[in-house]
């Protein structure tokens, strides 16, 4: 048996795909060595260290997500690692919950059982976080989560949870007006993946294209491969828009089916398919034109990213920031703010009890958050499927037609 | 979109998945009819023919490069069709002599090699995703994908066309191989009554080889075509794998014409349940047909036993 997956792997196949789990791994071994080599003299006299947690999907269908997250936290713990100035060096626990909610208990109890760990960012998933936050609650240990988007999350009393990004109310409300005033759809079909986020995410721009009086027909199909019959669905329903609320690989299958059905409308989604991975899986010819809403900046086309974009290239060989690598890299640094403030001295108590008081120019946004944990103000930018490359078309407040 | 329009529509992409699950009950039903042993790890030939038919036309069209057309594009696509059914073929070959054989030596019990088929499945598919990464891949695009003709008013994309004949080209291979030569009646033989066949001068572990790889074969390919539509990924195997395995039981397993009837009318339940209740019911209509039609039928629409008159 092991011979023949051998034969059949030419070269030329050792894909992008499989290069950020190889920076990942490199990473967390550099991180290692470089604690091994300092964790000697952490018994003479060296630096406290302190541990952050990390929690979401490093492997599954959906793992690019969690990757890119990884390495923007990667980033700004390495970044502080070379600050003598810090009294503590950092270390990252990874936990995998492969984007599910029933595997978030447990990815969240492993971290939270290790008791040098004094805050985590995460869960990356809507559906996870839900499933987690009960527990990070209860055990009392911050977590900031860089892309949890579901609108309930910050409603449900849980009282260690902070977000860095905006919920989906606001980025349904953006979607909706784009809809509207930009597309000028007559008609718009509403599609969710009936997960936790996609199903919040719908609700959201269903409730916009109300307001803006534009008629929707509304449905959910779990994820699968097949949408060649929910295609033929679409195409009868009439709508000259399609909003697939939900994460790439489906986003990929169902645009392919579309497109492969002669389907001309307008066909877009939201931050959970805002990756290049969904023009590899729809190829390029059928992602062409599709656009994408997200609640997110381009780093990599920001100036005043400029900075950020060079260390994280430098940190994870040569990679560029995707979705969420911006945001999990301020929700880190809004972390280490807290514990640069308290020192050597920092509890999961303290560290949780000052955080809410953040107030930090991130690369993404100004960090700084609402009662309830959710982050002030943010905008909603729409990207477009441009040559086969996702290029920003600006934030939907220009876009739109008054 | 008119009603008929929707009705031409949905028995095209029915027909199309449907051919689809033909293709792999093929090697669930050849392998039991020779065996009478279920090989739950034929998914993952499905499955390892995909990657191989993937990898074939990813070496020769690179991504981001133009689209080949003409007689470039159906050599390409029957040279990634041969790939994914050798690699099919070799993984088939791999597991017969590595996870049942040993077992046959010994005479082992029916359940060891269950669960040996279960193993060998958990096995592959980890592998594979450790060595071709967790995310989907696609195949790159072969021939420019569009609409080629209109039947009632459907649109039929070129790959419904590549997929349909293709299928229909082994499905009839298949048939007359088993029905019509020698090594097809070789494996009737050993089907019907191994050891006899075996004192009449068949060489019954011949035929047994010969078997996993013409099922692998057809699988192998199968995997090529299903990733044309749906990618490829490490555990693509497990969903139509058990699909393929329902329309063998659905034809009569051991069948090979029940298998091609079976698959293809579980494509048209699936695709017609699909629409009418909602997509996300679709295996529940799928199972629910199937249980009914044990009720009635038992054996299945065509009976149970291989190269025997339906």
């Amino acid at each position: 048996m092991t011979a023949t997956p051998r034969t059949l792997r030419p070269r030329s196949t050792r894909t992008s795909a499989r290069r950020p789990v190889a920076a990942m791994v490199a990473g967390l071994a550099m991180v290692g060595g470089l604690l091994a080599a300092c964790g000697g003299d952490s018994d003479d006299g060296g630096k406290k260290e302190y541990l952050i947690g990390f929690q979401g999907p490093l492997s599954g269908e959906s793992q690019q997500l969690g990757i890119n997250a990884y390495n923007g936290v990667l980033t700004a713990v390495e970044l502080a690692n070379q600050d003598s100035s810090l009294p503590f060096t950092l270390r990252i626990v990874a936990s995998d919950d492969q984007g599910q909610p029933e595997q978030g208990p447990t990815a969240a109890q492993k971290l939270i059982d290790n008791s040098d760990l004094m805050a985590v960012v995460g869960p990356v998933f809507s559906g996870a976080t839900k499933a987690s936050e009960p527990l990070y609650s209860q055990a009392g240990l911050l977590s900031v989560s860089p892309s949890a988007t579901n609108p309930t999350l910050t409603d449900l009393n849980f009282t260690s949870f902070y977000r860095v990004i905006a919920p989906d109310t606001v980025q349904g409300a953006g979607a909706a007006e784009y809809l509207a005033k930009a597309v000028r759809a007559k008609r718009v079909y509403s599609l969710d993946d009936r997960s936790e986020y996609g199903t919040g995410l719908s609700g959201a721009i269903e409730r916009g294209l109300e307001r803006a009086r534009v008629p929707f027909t509304h449905d959910g199909i779990n994820p699968t491969k097949d949408y060649t019959s929910q295609a033929t669905k679409i195409m009868a329903d009439g709508a000259d828009a399609v909003y697939y609320s939900g994460y790439y690989p489906e986003f990929a299958l169902l645009t392919k089916a579309l497109r492969g059905k002669g389907y001309d409308g307008v066909i877009l989604s939201g931050d959970g398919s805002n990756d290049d991975q969904f023009i590899r899986q729809a190829g390029a010819a059928n992602a062409e034109g599709t656009l994408i809403t997200c609640p997110c900046s381009d780093a990599n086309s920001d100036p005043a990213a400029a900075g950020f974009v060079a260390d994280y290239k430098k940190v994870n060989s040569g990679l560029k920031p995707g979705t969420y690598s911006g945001e999990a890299y301020d929700a880190t640094n809004a972390i280490i703010s807290v514990l640069r403030e308290q020192g050597t001295g920092a509890s999961r108590e303290s560290v949780l009890s000052a955080f809410g008081k953040v107030d930090l120019p991130g690369v993404t946004k100004r960090i700084r958050f609402q009662r309830n944990g959710d982050v002030e103000g943010s905008t909603v930018y729409v990207y477009q499927v441009k040559d086969g490359q996702r290029t920003v078309l600006g934030p939907v407040s220009t876009l739109v037609k008054p | 979109m008119g009603s008929a329009e929707q009705i031409s529509q949905l028995t095209i992409d029915g027909l199309m998945v449907g051919a689809l699950y033909a293709v792999i009950a093929l090697g669930y039903t050849l392998v039991y009819g020779v065996l009478q042993l279920i090989n739950f790890a034929h998914s993952e030939v499905f499955m390892l023919g995909a990657f191989g038919g993937l990898f074939a036309s990813r070496a020769l069209v690179p991504d981001g490069g133009a689209t080949p057309s003409g007689l470039a594009s159906a050599g390409l696509v029957l040279f990634g069709l041969g790939v994914g059914a050798l690699a099919g073929a070799t993984a088939a070959y791999a597991l017969e002599r590595c996870a049942y054989r040993p077992l046959r030596r010994r005479g082992a019990p029916r359940l060891a090699y269950l669960i040996s088929a279960i193993g060998a499945s958990l096995f592959a598919f980890n592998l594979a995703g450790k060595e071709f990464g967790r995310q989907s891949v696609p195949v790159p695009e072969l021939f420019t994908n569009g609409t080629v003709l209109t039947v009632f008013g459907a649109e039929i994309s070129t790959q419904s066309l590549v997929i349909a004949a293709s299928a229909l080209m082994m499905l009839l291979a298949v048939d007359h191989l088993v029905a019509g030569t020698r090594l097809g009646q070789s494996i009737r033989a050993v089907a019907q009554d191994a050891e006899c066949a075996g004192l009449m001068g068949v060489d019954v572990q011949k035929i047994i080889v010969a078997t996993f790889v013409l099922g692998g074969l057809l699988a192998g390919a199968g995997g090529f075509l299903y990733a044309m539509t749906f990618n490829a990924s490490y555990t693509m195997g497990f969903v139509p794998g058990i699909k393929a395995f329902t329309a063998a039981v659905l034809g009569g397993i051991g069948n090979v014409r029940g298998a091609v009837i079976g698959g293809l009318l579980l494509g048209l339940v699936e695709s017609f349940g699909g629409y009418l209740f909602d997509a996300s019911y679709k295996n529940v209509i799928a199972f629910a047909v199937l249980v009914a039609v044990l009720l009635v039928r038992p054996s299945g629409l065509l009976g149970t036993r291989l190269g025997r008159p339906a």
